[in-house]
This record gives structure tokens, sequence and C-alpha cells, in this order.
């Protein structure tokens, strides 16, 4: 029935243009010029007003949006000499396996900057007996307004988008780091600096740039390992090669050195502490760049880095790997159960989808790394989505905690409370919508690993995954129960406004067509799977 | 033996077969059917699917435009699945297939997602979209002013979407999509009144419990999708078949499907698992209608109905759903006696007939086939809706379900009278009514599973379907006892009937006359015409439907044992009968009144079975989650808070030692970095 419909699409995407590198310029610059021109608006004579800041940034962000468009459609490479002493080439192109992550960036990166910013006053003490009410009045702005900084922040965002392009684009392991080491100084700026008074902002902001410190220098010393036991810093070459030259005991120590690394990035069970509270504490925009972006550097640099470049390495660490990451499903999936703040609690659950994408990864088929890499999309539309609606809600309600009686969402702002409600369906790896097929597609792969990984051990942890998706289901309901219905109307909150409910139903669809054709992602990455299993 | 009279030959009673009864095969007409895209299997699925699609986008804020894509939608299912009888007909050997979205490429794992129907699923497919549309019609009247009619409306027509897909489905991938979702919708319609708490609870309390329950069922099809590496059904069980060899089933075989008979269970509310069902009585009547009588709890039958062939060769399995189901039929059985809502009966009694269709399926061999399940799943539709609708329209005239209210509900509105006493009858297996053709099925295959093949699964089977024709009796008879009560106009009437004179002319003075024509009238002027078509359609099927349970495309090698067939009505006669002696004297003839106040509340609450979850379940895995929460902010989170101390320390100690200000040790510094460049640039 579908097949009679496709020579139809085909025929609409050959209309597009093919621009060669003027694609990838187009993808990158606009955010370059856009953040650039916003950090020095603030040195301008009359400094520019909200709107013409918005408007800077979604422009650069949706012309951006085009050209990474027109890249993953056409995939021209762009190949200059850069450091040539060091043997490092300017990089940059996209095949099956960045393709869909670098369409996630731009369409993320559009939702993010659209969301207006608010920065919530700082708290004033409650009376004791008035604690657990929450205030009736007055109704919280939820439309622009001139914020102190907003320029740099825009300009931070935009930031952060180009450093993840470029590491998503990236052919060529220095410019890889220099891309993931980009988003991390806005990202901590992003934190430190807009984000919530309310929380332990100090905290969050420390164990980010601990842990994404700590990380990045780890990977930095096996980027650098790889390249001089290989002797080039070509990512094409190093999957090619497949680790042939390298000693096992060199592989397994490089494979450690960079899966530490990425695991804290990812976050892997037990590295993940830092997540619940930087997105606790983050604005909005910057919890959905994190979630939908920042983590999917982690999941991809494994692909990228790991998987096919130290193959006997990472099989030596896959059962680890694999049981860590099953019992971040479990942990994360306990956690929901008992956490008091919304916002961490979506934390959390991405920890939970994180580990299936993680367990699947380490099956090592064809099949688990489809599946992983559909589920990381799938996690970034799904976290992006929750993200934008209770990030909304935190706003709103002027705290995210659960154990305040708030207004139920179905009766006072219905169309938040369907948004939310169609994410935690996704979340709970409802079928039809995009959380479902990562999962499933995690328990066979857990099944049915490689025929080089202890099969006992990994059945062991297919059996605990679907347990953990019951768990997804148990959390789910508690929110729905909790937030979404039942009979208080007060304290009233608006519902969303224009720019969510453009975001909200963007990454809805999104959603639900990848939940509906899940064809449609599994297709574009099934070759560079093959490639990177190479079997 | 054989007596024959002249003229005509009478079958052997003892060799009498299930063939001697059905219809004979009539020749289908080509009919000039135009060469439409797509095949009906796939327009059953898309259909409903589309119109849900349509009403959550396009509705807006108008009812009435839900109303007619909900029910339009509806009438597109049904014509999909009669367009999909008739291909059936003409196409040999009765078995076509589709594709839906093409095959996924899923590396190593091949996922065709492929959809088959054959005459039982063609069959229940049209049962399905029948009541699905009589539901709409009737949501659309029940729910008139409800404000989230139109989230209602679309959500009935995903269910039945889900629905079909399960039916239809002959790849692992897709009934897990359609099992899964139909759950999500029983959510939605559960708690569709979710301001109010009972409602939520109920809600909640459904999704977690079959959730739970599908962990077994994912991790088994996942099992034998992995052994086989496909999830194509019809391969998986070539492959399963072939390695099912002489010594018994694979240990794999073995432990897929006792994990798929859990997660049927979890579904089809059999014992542990039961108590969801009744208290999903918080939905609305159509949503009750819906789930109980064609959907969701009776998929746990479809999905086993797919897998029958690997269910028949593994007896753990056999047993285990053998057991499980026989316990739920009698125990639903007895519950069901002892309710004191009429709503909450016909719950019960439907957690006591879904086990029967599974009991049905545990006693099958591989010689009888499953076809007596499927046979009970479509006639179970039928009386069930019937009931659960006027139970519902019955409640709006009284203003509840409770005995007590409804107590002489038929007399007072004569126009449910028959439909309440049919479907009662249909669900009491009395003939000719539909329920008697699927339980003489039942009771034939168990028989033939206990005298063959079968084992102790069809043994057990065999004597606790027995045991439940009476009990079923009895709370029909009990249900019906209530609603035939006399008015208390007419027992008034009957206390000063003087007798042996006859007034012909005072027709419209008799009070009792008087009575019934206001409660006909108020009863039709209640309903909507269309919503009291639907229930006609439904009542007509609950007698007529024993003729498709005649059809010649069910397997006809079932033994019919005539005298087991006269003492199980015998049963079901003294059981009637029994209660029928133990109601007199009640007011409100409830010979439920009999039971002690303790044990009707104990089963009222489901014999606490709900305070089993929490103590078994909800308590401790929150007792672990508190345990959980409290390590990771303790304990993992200890090193990172120290890294970023230590840090800061470090930092405080560097800002210490160095100076504020520029020294003359720090000018000597710089110079010595200067001369040292400086000689390097020199001596390059």
């Amino acid at each position: 029935m579908i097949d009679s419909l496709r020579p139809a699409g085909r025929q609409l995407l050959e209309l597009v243009p093919d621009l060669g590198a003027g694609w990838v310029v187009l993808a990158l610059a606009p955010l370059l010029v856009g953040a650039v021109t916003l950090l020095t608006a603030g040195r301008w004579p009359t400094a520019p007003g909200h709107t013409a800041i918005r408007a800077v940034s979604v422009g650069a962000a949706v012309v951006s949006s085009l050209g990474v468009a027109g890249t993953a459609l056409h995939r021209p490479g762009v190949e200059l000499p850069w450091i040539p002493s060091l043997g490092v080439w300017l990089r940059l192109g996209v095949d099956g396996l960045s393709t869909p992550l670098v369409l996630l960036t731009s369409v993320v990166g559009v939702v993010a900057v659209l969301l207006h910013l608010h920065v919530p006053p700082p708290p004033r003490p409650a009376p004791l007996e008035d604690e657990d009410v929450a205030a009736t009045s007055p109704i919280p702005l939820v439309r622009s307004i001139d914020v102190p900084g907003l320029a740099t922040y825009h300009a931070c965002l935009l930031l952060v988008l180009l450093g993840a392009l470029v590491a998503f684009l990236a052919g060529d392991a220095i410019l890889f780091f220099v891309g993931f080491e980009l988003v991390l100084v806005p990202m901590w700026v992003l934190v430190a600096r807009y984000g919530d008074p309310g929380s332990d902002r100090e905290g969050a902001a420390a164990r980010f740039l601990m842990v994404t410190v700590v990380g990045s220098t780890l990977m930095l010393v096996g980027l650098l390992g790889v390249a001089t036991a290989t002797g080039t810093s070509d990512l094409a070459r190093w999957a090619e090669l497949r680790g042939e030259g390298i000693a096992p005991g060199t592989q397994a120590a490089l494979a450690a050195v960079l899966l530490l690394g990425l695991a804290l990035k990812v976050p892997v069970f037990p590295l993940h502490t830092w997540l619940p509270w930087v997105h606790a504490t983050a604005p909005t925009a910057a919890s959905v760049l994190l979630a939908a972006v920042l983590l999917k550097l982690g999941t991809y640099g494994i692909v990228r880095l790991v998987v096919p470049v130290v193959p006997d390495g990472f099989a030596l660490w896959a059962p680890l790997l694999g049981g860590l990451g099953v019992t971040g499903v479990i942990w994360a999936g306990l956690a929901c159960l008992v956490e008091t703040d919304l916002k961490r609690l979506i934390a959390w659950s991405s920890i939970a989808h994180l580990g299936f994408v993680v367990l699947a990864l380490a099956a090592g088929t064809e099949t688990g790394l489809q599946a992983a890499l559909f589920g990381n999309v799938a996690h970034g539309l799904v976290a992006a989505l929750l993200f934008v609606v209770v990030g909304g809600l935190k706003h709103r309600w002027g705290s995210a905690r659960l154990s305040v009686a708030r207004a139920a969402l179905r009766e006072g702002t219905p169309r938040l409370g369907a948004a939310l409600v169609l994410g935690m369906a996704a979340s709970m790896g409802l079928p039809g919508l995009a959380g479902f097929w990562g999962e499933i597609g995690a328990v066979y792969a857990a099944w049915a690993p490689a025929a080089d990984r202890p099969e006992g051990w990994f059945r062991l942890y297919a059996a605990l995954a679907a347990v953990g998706g019951a768990l997804s289901v148990a959390y789910g309901v508690r929110v729905l129960r909790e937030v979404w219905s039942g009979d208080r109307a007060e304290p009233r909150v608006p519902d969303a406004v224009r720019t969510e409910r453009l975001a909200l139903r963007l990454l809805g669809a999104l959603v639900v067509l990848l939940g509906v054709l899940p064809v449609l992602l599994l297709a574009v990455t099934a070759p560079a799977v093959e490639a990177v299993i190479g079997r | 033996m054989s007596r024959t009279l002249p003229g005509i030959s009478l079958p052997d009673p003892s060799e009498l077969s299930w063939a001697d009864l059905q219809l004979p095969s009539l020749g289908i007409p080509a009919l000039p059917v135009p060469d439409l895209w797509g095949t009906p299997a796939q327009w059953a699925v898309l259909v409903p699917l589309l119109a849900a699609l349509a009403g959550v986008t396009l509705s807006g804020r108008s009812n009435r435009l839900a109303a007619w894509i909900g029910v339009a939608g509806g009438l597109g299912t049904l014509a999909a699945t009669v367009w999909q009888l008739y291909a059936l007909a003409l196409t040999p050997g009765a078995r076509r297939t589709s594709g839906t979205l093409g095959a996924l490429p899923l590396g190593e794992l091949d996922a065709p997602l492929g959809l088959v129907v054959t005459w039982p699923l063609a069959l229940i497919a049209v049962t399905v979209a029948t009541v699905a549309l009589v539901v709409q019609v009737y949501a659309r009247w029940y729910l008139w002013y409800d404000p989230r009619y139109r989230t209602f409306a679309a959500t009935v027509s995903l269910f039945t979407a889900a629905m079909l897909l399960t039916v239809h489905a002959d790849d692992v991938l897709l009934l897990i999509v359609g099992w899964e979702v139909m759950g999500w919708c029983s959510f939605l319609l559960i708690g569709h009144h979710s301001t109010k708490n009972a409602a939520r609870r109920a809600a909640s309390k459904a999704l977690l419990v079959t959730r739970t329950a599908d962990i077994g069922f994912v991790l088994g099809l996942v099992i034998l999708a992995g052994g086989a590496g496909t999830t194509s059904i019809t391969r998986i069980v070539e492959h399963w078949s072939s390695s099912a060899t002489v010594p018994g089933p694979s240990t794999g075989l073995v432990v897929a499907m006792l994990l798929v008979v859990v997660g049927v269970a979890g579904k089809s509310a059999l014992f542990p698992f039961q108590d969801w069902l009744p208290d999903a009585m918080e939905g609305p009547t159509p949503a009750s209608a819906l789930i109980h009588a064609a959907t969701m709890v009776a998929a746990g039958t479809v999905v086993l109905t797919h897998l029958f062939e690997l269910l028949a060769v593994t007896d753990p399995a056999r047993l285990l759903l053998a057991v499980l189901a026989s316990v739920t039929v009698l125990g639903a059985a007895l519950l069901a006696f002892a309710q004191g809502d009429l709503k909450r009966l016909l719950a019960w009694s439907t957690v006591s007939q879904v086990a029967l269709m599974l009991a049905a399926l545990a006693a099958a061999t591989p010689a009888t086939g499953p076809d007596a399940a499927a046979q009970h799943l479509v006639a179970h539709a039928w009386f069930k809706a019937l009931l659960f609708l006027s139970v519902g329209w019955l409640g709006v005239l009284v203003g509840g379900t409770a005995m007590a209210l409804v107590a002489s509900g038929a007399r007072r509105y004569r126009v449910l009278r028959r439909r309440l006493a049919w479907g009662l009858l249909g669900l009491a297996g009395v003939p000719p009514f539909v329920g008697f053709f699927s339980k003489e099925l039942i009771l034939g295959a168990a028989e033939v599973g206990a005298l063959t093949t079968g084992g102790v699964a069809s043994v057990i089977v065999l004597s606790s379907v027995g045991a439940a024709a009476p009990l079923t009796a009895a709370y029909c008879m009990r249900a019906w006892l209530v609603l035939d009560r006399r008015t208390d106009a007419e027992q008034l009437a009957a206390t000063y009937h003087q007798g042996g004179v006859e007034r012909i002319d005072d027709f419209f003075d008799e009070p009792v006359v008087l009575h019934e024509a206001e409660g006909l009238e108020r009863a039709e002027a209640a309903i909507s015409s269309s919503a009291r078509l639907g229930t006609t359609v439904l009542m007509l099927m609950t007698l007529l439907g024993a003729a498709v349970a005649l059809l010649p495309v069910w397997r006809s090698d079932v033994h019919l044992n005539l005298q087991l067939l006269l003492v199980t009505l015998l049963l079901m006669l003294v059981a009637a009968v029994a209660v029928a002696l133990a109601a007199r004297g009640v007011r409100t003839r409830d010979a439920g009144a009999r039971v002690p106040a303790n044990v009707s509340i104990a089963a009222e609450r489901g014999l606490g079975a709900d305070y089993a979850y929490r103590l078994l379940v909800a308590t401790p895995v929150l007792a672990l989650a508190r345990a959980v929460a409290w390590f990771d902010a303790e304990v993992l989170d200890a090193w990172v808070r120290g890294g970023g101390a230590g840090a800061h320390l470090l930092g405080r100690a560097g800002d210490w030692l160095t100076p504020r200000r520029a020294t003359p040790a720090l000018a000597l510094v710089l110079g010595a970095v200067l001369v040292l460049a400086g000689v390097g640039v020199v001596t390059r």
C-alpha cells in the first residue's frame, strides 16, 4: 500500500537543487554569524530589543535548518587541509549515521530558539502555613519580555547548535572534538547564568562542568591514542581499518578510555547523577537542547568512535556496558516513581531511555545498532517535547514540585495537557509513537546478541529491560494521574502560547510520524549500520 | 443403535457431530466489485485509524462533527470487514495475506509486518466492527452533553483500529502494537471522567496491571521471534513446530509460551490479574461495552488463536492456561452472583466468560483446533454488548445500576424487556441463543481433548466448564428475577385483584397499563433512535448469531455428546429453580440478598485482590524506589559533589597562594620567559 506513494516522494525530492558544499556552508554559517552578531549586540550604542534579537536568532536557526535539510538530502562532502603538519583535515559531511542526528539537531534547534526566555524572579520565602499551597496570583507572563542578557542567551543557543552540527558533520576526530568542546561553554553559561535561581544553580553548573570536562579529557586521550596507533585522524579511515594493527591490549585500553569519557556524556549508570541536577536548573530551551542534542553526542560518539574503530576492545567491554545500560533503565525507572520534581523526573526518564540505547548498542548486532540509532532520535524528539511542556509548566507554576496541589492540566490547560499525554505515552514506549521501536528493538537485540557476546548475560538484560518498560508505564501513569487528570481548576495558569503550540505541534507530529512509519528513519540508517557492524 | 423412522433417517445421537448441524455450503455469486486500492484487511485497520486521527485533528469544538467522523469511520470499517468476508469466500484456501508498511530494515531480524486473514479471523473482525459501530452510535446519545465526547469518539476509533490490527496481524511486532495501543486506549476510556478519583484510580490500575503482565507477553514474543529470526507469525510457527520433536517441545518454546500465557492472562483478566476488570466499570457504559464485548479482553483469545499450533504442542503452557482459566471461570461466576450492582455483575460475568474462551484454547488439541474459542468470542460479543448497552440505558432511566434501583426495570420499561431477557438467555447459554451453541462447542472440544490426547489440561477444563454452566445460569436467573420483579403498582393491583370479573371497556383506566405505557414512552424518549436501532441489531444477533456459529466455514469435526448436553441443561435448570426459590420472600426478589453480608461485601471488593496487589507489588517496588533514590543522592552523587568541592578548594588554594599584585619576582619570571623565547628564535 505504502509502496505506491514512494515514487511520488522521490520525484518531489528531486526538485531540490544540489548546491554541493554550499549546503554545508548554509547549515553552519548562519549560526556562526548569528551568534557573533548577538554576542556583540550588547556593545552596540542602542541595544536591540527582544523582537530583533529573537528575529535574528530564529532566522539563523531556520536558515541553518534549510541548509541541514539540503545537506542531508544531497550529502555533499567538504575536504580542506586544516593543520597539514598534524594531518588534520577539515572534513565535513554526512552519512547514514549522522543524517538523522543533524536533522534532529536542526529541528530541535529551531524549537529551542523559538521558546521565550523567562528568568524567574528570586523566590520569596512563603509563609510557613502556606507552604504547600500555590499562589493564585498573579498569572505569570508567558510571552517574551526584555530580559537582561537576552542577546547573549540566544547567542549561546546558536553556539550550542553550531558545535553540535560541527560534531555530527565532522569527518575527522579532531574536528569532532572541537565541535564537542564548542558545545560545553555556552551550555555552562546557559545553566549558570540563565538557570532557575530557585534551584541549586551553583551545584548544577559545577556538576555539569566537572562531568563534561572530565569526559572530554578522557575522550581526547582516547582519540589521540587511536590517532597515534592508526597514524591518521580521518574517521572514515578509522572505520575502514576496523582496529587492524592495534594490539588487543591497546584496543581494550583505548575502548575503556573512550567509553568512560562518552558514558559520562550519555550518561550511563553510575555516571548519571549530574543530569537531573542540570535539568532541574537549566532554562527550558537549554533543557531541550541538552536532552535532544548534547546527550546524543555521547551515543553518536560511541557509534562513531568506538564500535567500528576498536571493535575487539568494544566487544570486551560490551557485556559490562549492556549491564550498566539496563541497570540504568531499572534504576532511573524506580527513581521516577518517587521523584518529587517534575522536571527532574523527566530527566530521570531520559536516563532510562538512554539505557535502552546503550543496551542495544552493546548487543553488537545490526538489529541492535538500528534499534539504538532509532531510540536515540526518538528520545531526542520525545524528551524535547516533554521538556517544552514541563519547562513551560515550571514557569507557570513557579516551581515543578509535584507535592504542591495544582490545577489539573486537562481542566485548565488542555493544549499543554494533550502534549504532556502524547509525550508521556511516547515515553512509556507506546506503539504508534516514536519511543516504541527503539525499546522493543533493544529488548530483541539483547535477547539475540552477536555471536561473540555472552548470551546468558544478555538474555538476563533483555528480561530486565522488559521490566524497565513496565516501570516506564508506572511512572508515566503516575505523572498523568498527578498532573494531567484531576478535579482542581485553580490556580489558573495560561495555556500554551503560539510559540509553544508551534513547537509542540512540530515535535508531536514528528513523534507520531516516526512511530507510524519507522521505516523512514530505519531506511536511512540501514546501509551505514551494515558498514559499522561489517559482517 | 440406529433408529430409522419411515422416510426420515435420523443420525445416531451418539455419532452426532457438528457437521450434521452446519448449514450447507452455498456458491457465492461473483459480484462486479471494482478493483480497489489495497486489501480489505488493510482498509479495516486504516479506516478507523484515519477516523481517530481526523477526530483528534479536525473536529475542533464540534461534537456533531466528531460524531459524524466516528460513525462514518465505524461504517467504513464495517464495510471493509464485510467486503473482506466476500473476498475471502472467493479465495481458494480461504486465506489471504497482505503487507502493511513494507518490511522494516532491522538488520538480522526479518520484519515483514504482514497481515493475514482466515475465516475465524474474518468473522471476528466483522463482529468487532459491528460492535464498535453500535458503540459509536450509542455513545453519541449517551455522552451527548459530555464536554469530552470528541476525545471519547476518537479513542473508540483508535481502539477499534488496534483490535482489528491484532486480529489481522501476521507479525508479532504488529501484535504487540495492537495489544499495547488497546491497553492505552482502555486507560483513556476508563479514565474518561477524569475529575472522578475512582475513575482515575481504575484507569491507572487497568493500565498498570495489564502492562505488568505484558512484561511476559513482550518477552515471550521476543523469544519466539529471536529463535526464528523473523517476526512473521507464520514462519515463527513453522520454525518452532519443526523444532518441537518427539521428546517434547524445546525449553525455549515452553518458556516463551508460558510467558505469552501470563501476558494473555493480564489482558484477559485471568486470575491473579482479574481485579482490574470490575474496577473498569468506572468508565462510561459504551466504553465498558467495547472493552468487555469485542475488544481488549477478547484480544488474548485472538493472540492465542494466532499461536494455537505452538500452544497445542506445549503442555506446560496449556496446563498453566487451563488452571488459571478454570479458577477464573468458577471464581468469577461465584463473585458475579454476590455483586450488589448489575453492572459489576456483568463485569464479573465477563471475567468468567473470557476465561471460558481461554479454557477452550487450553483444552483444544491440534485435532480439534481453536475454533470453539473463536466462536465463543463472537457469541459473547453479541450478548455482552447487548447487555451492557441495555443496562446503561436502564441506568439512565432509573438513575443507577445498583440492584435495588434496577428492580422491576424490565417491567417498567417494556422496550428493554426483550433486550435484557435475550441477553441474559444468551449469557446463560439457553437454546436457541448464541451462547448455547458456542458453549456446547467448548464442551465438545474439551471432551474430545480429555478423551484423546489433551491430557490433564482438557480434563480440568471439561470439569470447570461443566461446573460453570449452572453457576452462570444462577447469576443470570438472579439478575432476571430482580429485573422482572412486579412493580409496586402491579403488586398493589394484584393484592386488590378481585378476579372473575372481566372488564373490557376501561382498558386505559387500568393503572398497570397506564404505568406501562408511560414507562415505554419514557424509555423510548430517553434514547436516540439510532442508538436504539443499534441495540436492536445486537438483540437480533444474540438470536440469529447462532447461524454464524453454524456456518460451514468452521471446523466441523467436533463430536457432540448429547448426554452431556442434556445433563448440562438439566443442571442449569436446577440452578435456576434453586435461585428462584431463594429469591422468594425478598422484597427486590434478589437471591443475592441471601448471601451473608460480610461475604457479599468481600465479593464486591473482589476478595481483597486490590489489597494484595498493593501489598505484594506496589509497596515493595516503592520501598525499593525510595532506597534507590536515597542511594543515588547520597552515594553515587557524592563523587561528583566531592569533585566539585575539591576543585573549589584547589582554586581557593591557588588563589590564596597567588599574589594579588605584580611583584618583582613575577617580573623576573616574565623576563626570563621572554629571553628564552628570544634565544629560541635566534638559534633556530
